[in-house]
């Protein structure tokens, strides 16, 4: 039995002491592992905060580096800013010679209109002159206002009807623009100019992107708000990216940099909406046209109308233009309209009803003693002798002949003899 | 931004006058000179949505004859001008005109041999 056991026990006892041994080993490695965990986890943990206080730090160099990014960049606005402010004041002084040059030139044209308007040919240049020179002077004035200069004063309210047509006058294709309808209204005179010169970007715009040809037109409306000047163009109209735009640089809060215009320039949007805010009216341009085009429409508040009726176009332009034109021309053989236009005012020989009449029977009359000196009762005949309204007939070239030939004899006559009366010799 | 002040005014004309005429072709300085006489036919309605230029003429033109240089002068307007809108209401017939006034009429040599006669009776 004890062999039993021993044997039994013997057989066990290697095993128990490998177990025994295993253990021990099994229990060492997990101390071990232990006291390596233990000093991982302190190693980790500065790790960690180690880590934490870099981040900060990186977190702190960051707005660093952001607030010197933000200083750059508005230190780089400003230098921009103020080289566009300088480009600006240059142009704009520039421009501004051009300007008065342009006025003083298109003044110096409808002079020349007027003293040689009756000759078609003439007439016909001095206009094509003219027409050039508005475009020029709109121009001129287009980078005058994005330069953040003035347009140049009107002193006269206009009618609405004229601000279109002058509008009308500036662009190339002048004659494909047609003007429709008239209201009561006129434009103050501060905001003549700039209605106008808006008016004409839109038209060259509208004349420029629509084929050869075809008609732009202006309708004026009036509406509750003021009057609307509706441009209508029978073009492509924009694409969205076009009228996106057009939006931005219409809007009043536009910031519009000369250099971002584009080469070649296009500067018609950007005038339209610096002077649209400058002056308080409104231009739209994202409306389509009937036509199929764009519809530009340009609102003027009733603040900038007035029911002021322009001192219509005749006498209030005509006198002080032929005073001072006379004046500088007088010693000159001046040209035969000016002599009419210089002839002294009418005065009321005759009752009013006829004054205009009789104006120009004392014209005539005055014309015909100086250039012929003839006797004095011949000036009023033609008048006493004129029927009304009934046309008299053409004279004919024999007649015409003969009566130059009486006229001949009867001065000859007259120097051969002192007795002979004319009328003796004429027949 | 300059001041107000600094604005300049603009001492050019308003209304350009090839807008005046549509850009056409003047009429040739033949067809109504300046000293031809025109005047408003009788009882004429004027044309529909005239123009300003053309409601001044016709008011002008209303009063009797006036020269065709008159209507330019009061117009403000180049000759040519004023010649081509005259024209066109002489085409719609709206216009009555008449070349320049023509001379006196010639005195009946009789008469005047009468009048001589009687003053040398009377003073001779």
């Amino acid at each position: 039995m004890a062999l039993e056991v021993s044997l039994m026990t013997f057989p066990q006892g290697p095993v128990i002491w490998a177990l025994v041994v295993v253990a021990l080993v099994a229990v060492g490695a997990v101390l071990r592992a232990r006291a390596t965990n233990i000093k991982l986890r302190r190693g980790n943990a500065e790790l960690s905060a180690e880590r934490d206080t870099l981040l900060r730090q990186r977190d702190e160099l960051h707005v660093v580096h952001n607030g010197l990014l933000q200083r750059q960049a508005s230190e780089l606005a400003e230098v921009r800013k103020d080289a566009e402010e300088e480009t600006k004041a240059v142009l704009k002084a520039a421009v501004r010679t051009l300007q008065g040059l342009a006025d003083e030139q298109q003044v110096v044209i409808e002079k020349a209109q007027r003293k040689y308007g009756d000759d078609p040919g003439i007439l016909a240049d001095l206009m094509a002159m003219d027409h050039a020179n508005s475009q020029f002077g709109r121009r001129a004035q287009g980078i005058a206002v994005l330069c953040g200069g003035w347009l140049g004063r009107r002193e006269t309210v206009a009618s609405v009807f004229d601000v279109a047509r002058s509008a009308q006058g500036r662009i190339r294709h002048f004659d494909r623009v047609r003007v429709n309808g008239q209201v009561n209204f006129s434009v103050v005179s501060r905001a003549v100019e700039p209605v106008a010169v808006v008016l004409a970007e839109l038209l060259a715009n509208a004349t420029n992107y629509s084929a050869p040809g075809t008609p732009v037109e202006i309708n004026i409306q009036a509406v509750p708000t003021g009057v609307c000047l509706i441009v209508d163009d029978a073009g492509l109209g924009m694409g969205q990216e076009e009228k996106d735009r057009a939006a931005a640089l219409l809007s009043p809060q536009a910031a519009i940099s000369v250099s971002s215009l584009g080469i070649p320039p296009q500067f018609g949007f950007a005038v339209s909406g610096m002077l649209a805010a400058r002056y308080g009216f409104r231009v739209s341009v994202d409306s389509v046209s009937p036509y199929g085009g764009v519809r530009a429409v340009v609102l003027i508040p009733d603040e900038l109308l007035t029911t002021e009726v322009p001192q219509s176009a005749a006498p209030a332009e005509a006198p002080e233009a032929y005073d001072t034109y006379g004046t500088q021309q007088q010693p000159q053989a001046a040209p035969q309209p000016d002599q009419w236009q210089q002839a002294p005012a009418p005065t009321p020989l005759f009752p009013p009803a006829d004054r205009r009449q009789d104006t120009a029977t004392q014209q005539l009359a005055q014309i015909t003693t100086t250039s012929g000196g003839l006797p004095k009762r011949r000036r009023k005949s033609p008048v006493s002798a004129v029927p009304p309204a009934a046309p008299q007939p053409v004279r004919s070239n024999e007649e015409t002949a003969s009566r130059l030939g009486a006229f001949q004899r009867g001065t000859r006559s007259g120097r051969d003899t002192t007795t002979t009366t004319e009328g003796s010799e004429i027949q | 931004m300059s001041s107000p002040g600094e604005e300049s005014s603009v001492s050019s004309g308003f209304v350009r006058s090839y807008v005046i005429t549509g850009g056409r072709g003047l009429p040739d300085a033949e067809d109504l000179s300046l000293v031809t006489l025109v005047t408003l036919a009788p009882d004429r309605q004027p044309p529909p949505n005239p123009s300003p230029e053309v409601k001044a003429i016709w008011e002008l033109c209303s009063g009797g004859y006036l020269s065709v240089a008159e209507v330019a002068g009061h117009l403000g307007l180049p000759v040519g001008v004023a010649r081509l809108l005259l024209q066109d209401l002489n085409q719609q017939g709206h216009l009555l005109r008449r070349k320049a006034p023509p001379p006196a009429q010639l005195v009946d040599r009789k008469i005047l041999e009468e009048v001589l006669h009687g003053l040398q009776v009377r003073f001779g």
